[in-house]
């Protein structure tokens, strides 16, 4: 692009955005709503996303050890367990520590402890924490093959009762997220339409001269591009207001929801809006000028 | 040089505007195309701009083959023609002085040789002193004479005028066509479409008559002749 062309291009696109005044102004808003519900559909999935895997990680698996193991049976089980992949933590928990944490939650009834402290009933058990909570049935089935397991206890149910809520969220999130787009898109079409609508016997009469479809659309898609950008822009503090209003309400109302501080996640839906708004800007520019642009 | 070789043009619906057409225009003539309303002067106009294409035959306009010319070309092509519209087609919002500019701002000029050769050439169309007049302060001929140094701005071989004294008053006609032979006494093509007997009656210049899609008459030094 020739250096002088730079500022006709700007300014051009700066008349039309003037000259459209109010449906520029119309394009911006919708598309700034669209960033904003846009936004906040995502952070809601995101949080929620974070406090179901937090409710996730309460599950722990326990293995109950073969009553009979020996202790370097035991020790083997251990290292084997830990080599295992999808493990967060391995707790041991032995036959007398079990017996011990019994009796002291049952402090009144200790002397039951007594009787029974020669022929220890319980097990040797692991407590296991995991990783990804997709992929716990595959661990719950590796646990049940080792050597000297009696018995794995877990409740895979709950795992995929999470994971199917996930993936269920996942999946109206991204139709959410296609359906707002192509509104913005359309939006954006039907702006560019009137500016081009407006100029279309200067168009003809650029065309005679010579002028390259570049030359001339490149005004309208700049002018698509600062419509995604000034959405983008307010789109963003207007998100950022809205999430810390929730985030300071509800941490103070729901201490038990864990909610991400928004500079957690303010760079990704700062360069959300700019690509979503950039995107939409030069797609709908484009599409609207296809018609025009013909030879 | 223009060249019509059995060139054919038939639109979408049906209708045959050209028939096996046959024209060779040198570089630096001076031509008048006439004929009815319906003839197919305007559709000749189309192909040269490659607005349109032929449907058979083959159209050659100097280096470049319009029957197969790659689209992204066509933009460079044009710029070897001026075009002189009935209506004028000037930029309304845009100064005289803008107008010619623009046209050379299109094709990428940059402004240093925009500011030289502006002045030049509304001091060629006589209009320097209306520089900053927009186009709707001004008289028919005189928004023809703007369109005219647009339509030079980039020093094109070729001027092709449709109809350009159709819109104005019988004083000024003349005038718009002094300057048409002018600019043609300087090397340019000149092509003509016009309905007005006298004007090609005195200019005595070549005369080619369409009728129904065909070339009926090419005469140099001819007349506007009906009976054709
Ligand atoms: N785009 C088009 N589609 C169909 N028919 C057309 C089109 N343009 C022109 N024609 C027809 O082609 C013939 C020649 O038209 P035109 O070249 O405009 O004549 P002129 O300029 O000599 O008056 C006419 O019958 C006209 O109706
Ligand atoms: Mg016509």
């Amino acid at each position: 692009m020739r250096r002088y062309n730079v500022m006709y291009f700007i300014s051009q696109s700066l008349k039309g955005l003037w000259r459209n005044g109010l449906m520029s102004l119309a394009a911006v808003t919708v598309l700034l709503s669209c960033l904003v519900l846009m936004g906040s559909f995502a952070l809601l999935v995101y949080n929620v996303n974070e406090n179901i895997e937090t409710v996730a990680m309460l599950n722990e698996i326990v293995v109950i050890v073969d009553y009979e193991a020996t202790d370097e049976q035991v020790q083997e089980l251990s290292s084997q367990i830990n080599r295992l992949d999808n493990i967060r933590e391995v707790k041991y928990v032995s036959k007398e520590e079990g017996l011990e944490s019994e009796r002291s939650r049952y402090e009144e009834y200790s002397y039951l402890f007594e009787e029974i402290a020669e022929e220890n009933p319980l097990p040797d058990v692991f407590k296991i924490t995991y990783e990804d909570n997709s992929r716990v049935s595959n661990l719950v089935y590796q646990l049940g093959q080792l050597d000297h397991v009696n018995k794995v206890n877990n409740r895979t149910d709950i795992a995929n009762d999470i994971e199917n809520i996930k993936s269920g969220v996942s999946f109206i999130f991204i139709w959410f997220l296609a359906i707002l787009f192509v509104i913005s898109i359309f939006i954006i079409i039907n702006t560019i339409k009137l500016g081009v609508e407006a100029r279309s016997r200067e168009i003809s009469a650029m065309r005679y001269i010579g002028a390259t479809n570049f030359f001339m659309m490149t005004p309208f898609v700049i002018e698509g591009i600062i419509i995604g950008l000034l959405a983008a822009g307010f789109g963003y503090l207007l998100q950022v207001f809205l999430y810390n209003t929730i985030y300071n309400a509800a941490s103070n109302d729901y201490p038990m929801i864990h909610i991400a501080p928004i500079s957690d996640v303010q760079m990704y839906v700062w360069l959300g809006f700019i690509v979503v708004g950039v995107v939409a800007g030069v797609v709908g520019s484009i599409i609207s000028l296809r018609r025009y642009m013909k030879v | 040089m223009i060249e019509f070789n059995d060139v054919t043009k038939i639109f979408p619906n049906g209708t045959v505007a050209l028939e096996n057409v046959n024209l060779k225009i040198d570089d630096g003539e001076f031509v008048f195309i006439v004929g009815e309303s319906g003839a197919g002067k305007s559709t000749l106009m189309h192909l040269l701009l490659r607005e349109e294409k032929v449907t058979s035959g083959v159209l050659r306009v100097g280096d470049y083959d319009l029957t197969n010319i790659p689209n992204y070309k066509i933009p460079y092509y044009r710029r070897q023609l001026g075009m002189v519209f009935q209506d004028f087609r000037l930029f309304d919002k845009k100064t005289v002085y803008e107008n010619v500019a623009f046209a050379m701002r299109v094709i990428g000029e940059p402004t240093s040789v925009i500011k030289r050769r502006v002045p030049t050439i509304l001091s060629i169309v006589g209009l320097v002193d209306k520089y900053k007049s927009f186009p709707t302060e001004l008289s028919g001929g005189e928004q023809q004479r703007v369109a005219l140094a647009r339509a030079l701005a980039n020093n094109p071989r070729i001027i092709i005028a449709d109809e350009p004294t159709a819109n104005i008053d019988p004083k000024m006609k003349m005038d718009i066509m002094n300057l048409l032979v002018k600019i043609n006494s300087k090397g340019k093509t000149v092509i003509v479409v016009t309905h007005e007997k006298n004007i090609v009656d005195y200019f005595q210049k070549r005369v080619i008559t369409i009728r129904d899609g065909h070339v009926v008459d090419d005469r140099v030094g001819g007349m506007f002749d009906e009976t054709v």
